[in-house]
């Protein structure tokens, strides 16, 4: 069984739970993923938490679970080593004998609820009850306003993307379609209505569009795996960074397939108009 | 009144002009050119580079629209039709053998004569006979599956007829159809056009070849935008 000391670290995020009765087992605390890697600790094993790093007066704690903890954008690159413990333990840690309540204040605790609609009954009923207590509804996005400098970030650089993609697309239309300005031409001499031609070269630009789309789209996965667990990698946590959601994949095809296939019938109509002429007479 | 008169007129360009607005002022092509074509006629046009022999052609072949004058197919005025009727019209009556072929490159020698089958509403099976019939019809039924580049050029021309006569077209337009062929094979292809208007298609030949020209009943010279000398034989 290993033993070991080391500074305890409160963490921001307090899990409040009233323990059951004392056991002459050591008390049970759980630990982070991280802090678990880097100290080389198990389920089981019992570990000596104190408050300074000399040790003094460290007590032990057995490891009750090894818990992964929720990302946190915000956070980035600080790797979460934690210890979560149930708040009698944390009170017998850090008091002293002059103030057995411990010198710790806790300021705000958060609750989770089974049923997060009840949220806002919950905390009307916990601040007519207590008072002095101020209890709300956590907002969904801690940082919500951070993320919305992000999304319009995003979106500026989608669109950028979409509109130099477009200008090379055309250009790159109107290369294919002239390299088959003989085909078209021949196909108007034989006899065939120009609309005949567009419609044919329409679907023809509708699948190559559809077939681009879906290629950009398992790209799309693919790299989200692979950026993914890379910035997971780097950083240590399990934050998703990158997601191709139905909503975003609908969104690309609904945007490419069109684009494409308009991209393609502006690049023949030109064409399609002197066709047949263009080539006879030469 | 036209009709009654000339019943066994395919094509009557009536007074038919061809001006082509350029940035240095307009070039007159063809100049008030009047020509009657009929059923099975075979006629030969001459001339000096830059006459407007193409160009005529193009009007009869209703590729081109005249700037003036009009232009009746079976008694109809097709100067005034639509691009849609103009296309079924080239599509279904008129074929067009050119001095560059113009096969497409992608489809084999059978896919390219039946194309403008298909394109007509041929169904399946007689597009297939009628393509076989066609191939061997200008002696190419075994190089079916072959690609234009896998043909030599008096073969890929021979294909180039197969498709122009496809739906059996009134009237076959040839420009320069031997203008890239070695003599022996122009004499080959010379001979299949007019196997061609011997089975009944109308036939009209642009071409500087004397030997093609003289292969025909009717030689038109032309000078200048207009016909200048006419000859049967
Ligand atoms: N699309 C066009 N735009 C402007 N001018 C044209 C056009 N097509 C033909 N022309 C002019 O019309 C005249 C007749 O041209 P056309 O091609 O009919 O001559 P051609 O008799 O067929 O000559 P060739 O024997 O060299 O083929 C020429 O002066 C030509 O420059
Ligand atoms: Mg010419």
């Amino acid at each position: 069984m290993k033993r070991r000391t080391f500074l305890l670290a409160l963490s921001t995020t307090l899990i409040v739970a009233f323990s059951s009765a004392q056991t002459p087992e050591p008390p049970s605390i759980l630990v982070s993923r991280q802090l678990a890697e880097t100290e080389g600790l198990a389920e089981g094993d019992v570990v000596r938490l104190a408050l300074d790093a000399a040790g003094a007066g460290a007590r032990p704690f057995r490891i009750a679970g090894v818990y992964e903890p929720t990302p946190d954008p915000m956070r980035l690159g600080t790797v979460p080593r934690e210890v979560r413990m149930h708040l009698p333990d944390l009170l017998a840690l850090t008091s002293d004998d002059d103030a057995p309540t411990g010198a710790e204040h806790v300021a705000r605790i958060n609750i989770a609820l089974a049923d997060p609609a009840n949220a806002r009954a919950f905390a009307r009923s916990v601040n007519g009850r207590a008072p002095g207590v101020f209890a709300r509804r956590a907002a969904a996005t801690g940082s919500a306003s951070t993320f919305v400098v992000l999304e319009r970030f995003h979106l500026a650089i989608a669109v950028v993307t979409i509109v130099a993609a477009t200008v090379f697309l055309l250009a790159l239309t109107i290369m294919l379609v002239d390299e088959r300005r003989e085909t078209v031409g021949v196909l108007r001499l034989i006899g065939l209505p120009a609309p005949r031609i567009l419609l044919q070269v329409l679907l023809e630009g509708l699948l190559i569009a559809s077939a681009g789309a879906l290629f950009g789209l398992a790209l799309a996965w693919v790299s989200e795996g692979l950026i993914n667990r890379f910035f997971q990698w780097r950083y240590n946590t399990a934050l998703i960074f990158v997601q191709v959601t139905p909503r975003v994949a609908a969104l690309c095809v609904a945007i490419a397939v069109p684009l494409g296939a308009s991209a393609t019938l502006a690049a023949s109509w030109a064409l399609m108009r002197r066709g047949a002429l263009r080539l006879a007479r030469r | 009144m036209t009709n009654a008169v000339y019943h066994d007129t395919v094509l009557f360009a009536d007074r038919v002009s061809r001006v082509f607005q350029m940035p240095a002022g307009p070039v007159v092509a063809v100049r008030d050119l009047t020509l009657t074509i009929t059923q099975g006629e075979h006629a030969a046009i001459r001339g000096p580079s830059g006459c407007g022999k193409s160009t005529l052609l193009h009007m009869l072949g209703c590729v081109d629209t005249p700037t003036s004058g009009r232009l009746l197919f079976d008694g109809h005025d097709v100067t005034t039709l639509g691009d849609r009727a103009r296309s079924l019209l080239r599509l279904r009556q008129i074929g067009f053998v050119f001095q560059r072929f113009f096969l497409l490159p992608m489809l084999t020698a059978a896919e390219n004569v039946e194309l403008p089958q298909a394109e007509a509403g041929v169904p399946k099976a007689e597009r297939a006979r009628r393509t076989f019939e066609l191939l061997d019809y200008v002696g190419l039924a075994p190089r079916a599956g072959h690609r234009p580049s896998q043909l030599s050029g008096g073969e890929m021309q021979r294909v180039a007829i197969a498709r122009a006569l496809a739906n059996r077209p009134r009237l076959l337009l040839a420009d320069e159809p031997t203008g890239e062929l070695d003599q022996t094979t122009g004499e080959q292809v010379a001979a299949l056009l007019d196997r061609v208007n011997a089975d009944g298609t109308a036939l009209v030949i642009v071409t500087h070849d004397p030997a093609l020209a003289g292969r025909a009943r009717r030689i038109l010279t032309m000078r200048d935008g207009r016909i200048e000398h006419e000859a049967t034989q």
